[in-house]
């Protein structure tokens, strides 16, 4: 006699539930589930207590004139622009201080690392004290400190400190000569990124031929030509051609030239101080996770101290080091929005500060500036996955 | 248990007025009774207007009314719980409910009327932009600023105002926006600007916050008009109504003479009707808005009148020393004017 259909088909249904595969997609899809409920659940109670309240919402708000004087943009905002001009203004101004931070603390931070594993002792010591010292104290503290102990204490405007009369260091800034027509330094830009990139394919073609045929071709002095020697002629061609508008002492302050606002050099120098401690931290780690053997074997075929670092240390080293540096790198782009503290026009100061006060449409605009975080943020940590797949230990 | 017993008292004070009238439902005032206290959203810190001594008491011009108003509903003008907002906190802290209103120097505009869903329930103090500056600078006027950088709160009507009153007159000027006005003052102090800009009555208190404050100068010529007043929400008339006559009481107690010296012996033997209106003799207009008869009595009695209150906080008897100047009564050359308690 059969079975009865209907216990069968529950015990197979039973014995699904134990297979630890549908158990994970069942977890999963629920969790989805509940997350996009969740999401629309929030959103939905939001857009109808604002319509109870009488708020405006939606992003039309983006379109009337934003009216916010903004005394740092590197776009060709204006006040008479709409707010999403002034949106773009400040994430252009979080996009220069987050990179620049980013070489800048990747270079000091190496150099703080590797004198961390000095054998001086005096070098190595500095080194230590100055790590520990950035990594017990917050950010905010850097940030204002650069601020007020070190910026504001520059001379006022008329006691400026001058270098060769065209560029003057005060409590405002620093201003600089700006070219009038920025037409020749466009060609000296072409020059030189031609230059590097004759460079970058002489040293293939040399390294190519030296794995065959073994001989050397003089690499160095055409680096050094193509390098270094025809951005100096470029600039110095490019410079003498151009009218300068030289900054001139009028009233209050200098007038003409460019002017760079003491904000983002206290901004830059807390971040690049901050995150140079901890990357110092995560090249020691890293350099230490090379095995000895390692060295030792370098040592033993000859390889001189350099050449063992270039050669053997760093390339095992990266390996280690690069997850953890992604979120240092990460961390510069989270911590520029310290910049509102000291009223750096980044997107948290302008965006979420003026322009949420100026039209109140707080969801929109949080909503919006998260993206922006998250999206760069995405990229940065895109681009690291990439670097740290491209140079991982390929095992066969 | 604390809510049963308020729906239950208030259960019977409605029994007592049907058949009178029937009042429109206001969920802050039957949240306010039930709770006991009126949340009043505030400055963070601005001497003369809210600022909270070294006792923990809050004082100044705008509390003072969030404590008449606290009088005139709960009769006790303790009864109130500040809360410090900034600049970028206080729309939404009142949109969200979490205060009853906000009395904190803040401009009336146009688009916070109309897309913000807040409502300004009148003026309590008429207020001028202008400009802090060193005395070193000779500057008198906000046109002798050209090529200066001005310090500023970000979101402020002030950093709007500045940036087009200098636009309009092609004078180049930086302006530099930070998040807390105190910030920009300290930026100011510190020799970052050469200007500092906000409100006069705002200037007057913070100048007091500077090094040397004898070192600076107040522009007298004001770039703009800010009026200022108690904040609610959209919806509720009929909290609305209680928000905006206590103020217009306390107007109209300095304009008829009502102070907190005499109140008791003017509601007893007042000839003038528009008084014992007021004090709620005659005419029952408390209950009209759903609260006690004796509401202005209690504000008055409690707190003072306009006039009283002005002084004491930023006039001649505060370190402010303000003259009254627009915020006078319109009898007295000011813009103060209220309608009539008919």
């Amino acid at each position: 006699m059969k079975p009865a259909k209907g216990p069968d088909t529950l015990a197979k249904a039973l014995a699904l539930l134990n297979d630890k595969r549908v158990r994970d997609v069942i977890y999963q899809v629920a969790v989805v589930v509940g997350l996009v409920g969740l999401t629309v659940y929030f959103v939905h109670n939001a857009s109808q207590n604002m319509v109870k309240a009488g708020i405006a919402s939606g992003f039309d708000f983006l379109w009337r004139t934003s009216g916010i004087d903004v005394p740092f943009v590197l776009t060709s905002y204006t006040q008479a622009d709409n707010i999403l001009g002034l949106f773009w203004a400040g994430v252009a101004n979080t996009m220069l201080v987050t990179v620049i931070a980013l070489v800048l603390s990747t270079l000091l931070g190496f150099l703080i690392g590797l004198a961390r594993l000095s054998s001086h002792w005096l070098l190595s010591t500095v080194a230590g004290a100055y790590i520990e010292f950035v990594r017990n104290i917050p950010l905010l503290f850097f940030v204002l400190f650069w601020y007020f102990g070190v910026i504001a204490s520059l001379p006022a405007p008329r006691d400026s400190l001058r270098v060769f009369g065209i560029a003057f260091l005060n409590n405002r800034g620093l201003t600089i000569p700006l070219p009038d027509a920025p037409g020749n330094f466009r060609w000296a830009l072409i020059a030189i990124l031609l230059a590097w990139l004759a460079q970058w394919l002489v040293a293939r073609w040399a390294r190519h031929r030296k794995e065959a045929t073994g001989r050397d071709a003089p690499v160095l002095a055409i680096g050094l030509g193509l390098v270094v020697l025809v951005p100096v002629l470029a600039i110095t061609w490019a410079s003498l051609a151009t009218r300068w508008d030289i900054p001139v002492l009028r009233g209050f302050n200098y007038r003409g030239g460019f002017v760079v606002i003491p904000e983002f050099v206290a901004l830059l120098a807390a971040l690049v101080t901050y995150t140079a401690g901890f990357i110092a931290e995560i090249v020691r780690g890293g350099i230490q996770a090379v095995p000895h053997g390692q060295i030792e074997a370098a040592s033993a075929l000859g390889l001189q101290r350099g050449q063992t670092m270039r050669f053997v240390t760093i390339p095992q080293a990266l390996r280690v080091m690069i997850p953890p540096l992604t979120n240092q790198y990460l961390n510069v782009l989270k911590n520029s929005s310290f910049g509102a503290a000291i009223a750096y026009p980044d997107v948290v100061s302008l965006f979420m500060g003026s322009a949420l006060n100026n039209t109140g449409q707080a969801i929109e605009i949080i909503a919006m500036a998260l993206a922006v975080y998250l999206v760069i943020g995405l990229a940065v940590s895109a681009f690291m996955n990439w670097y740290n797949a491209r140079i991982a230990l390929v095992t066969r | 248990m604390k809510t049963i017993l308020a729906a239950a008292a208030m259960l019977a004070a409605s029994a007592t007025l049907a058949g009178a009238q029937q009042l429109a439902p206001s969920p802050t005032l039957d949240a306010i009774k039930a709770r006991g206290t009126l949340e009043c959203g505030v400055h963070l810190g601005l001497p003369g207007f809210s600022f909270a001594n070294d006792k923990g008491e809050w004082t100044g011009l705008d509390v003072d009314y969030c404590k008449a108003l606290a009088a005139a509903v709960l009769g006790d003008a303790t009864k109130v719980k500040f809360t410090p907002t900034s600049v970028q906190q206080r729309w939404p802290i009142l949109q969200s409910g979490q205060v009853d209103l906000l009395s904190r120097n803040s401009t009336i505009t146009f688009s916070r009327n109309a897309s913000l869903g807040l409502n300004f329930q009148g003026i309590n103090f008429y207020e001028g932009q202008t400009f802090i500056v060193r005395k070193s600078t000779n500057a008198k006027s906000a046109a002798d600023l050209d090529g200066a950088s001005v310090c500023v709160a970000a979101g402020s009507t002030e950093e709007k105002n500045a940036a087009d009153w200098f636009r309009e007159r092609n004078l180049k000027v930086a302006i530099t926006n930070f998040q807390k006005n105190d910030d920009a003052i300290t930026a100011y102090d510190s020799g970052r600007c050469d200007a500092y800009t906000a409100g006069v009555g705002a200037l007057a208190g913070q100048r007091a916050k500077l090094k040397v404050p004898g070192d600076h100068i107040i522009l007298t010529q004001p770039i703009s008009n800010d009026p200022q007043g108690p904040v609610t929400r959209w919806g509720d008339e009929r909290w609305q109504l209680v928000v905006r006559w206590v103020l217009n009481g306390m107007i109209a107690a300095e304009a008829l003479g009502v102070t907190s010296a005499n109140v008791d012996e003017m509601k007893a033997n007042s000839k003038n009707s528009e008084v014992r209106r007021l004090l709620g003799a005659e005419g029952g207009f408390g209950a009209m808005m759903g609260i006690s008869n004796d509401w202005m009595y209690n504000a008055i009695k409690q707190v003072g009148n306009y006039g009283e209150s002005f002084e004491r906080t930023v006039g001649q008897g505060s370190t402010l020393k303000m003259e009254r100047g627009q915020n006078q009564l319109w009898t007295k050359g000011g813009l103060l004017f209220t309608s009539p308690f008919q």
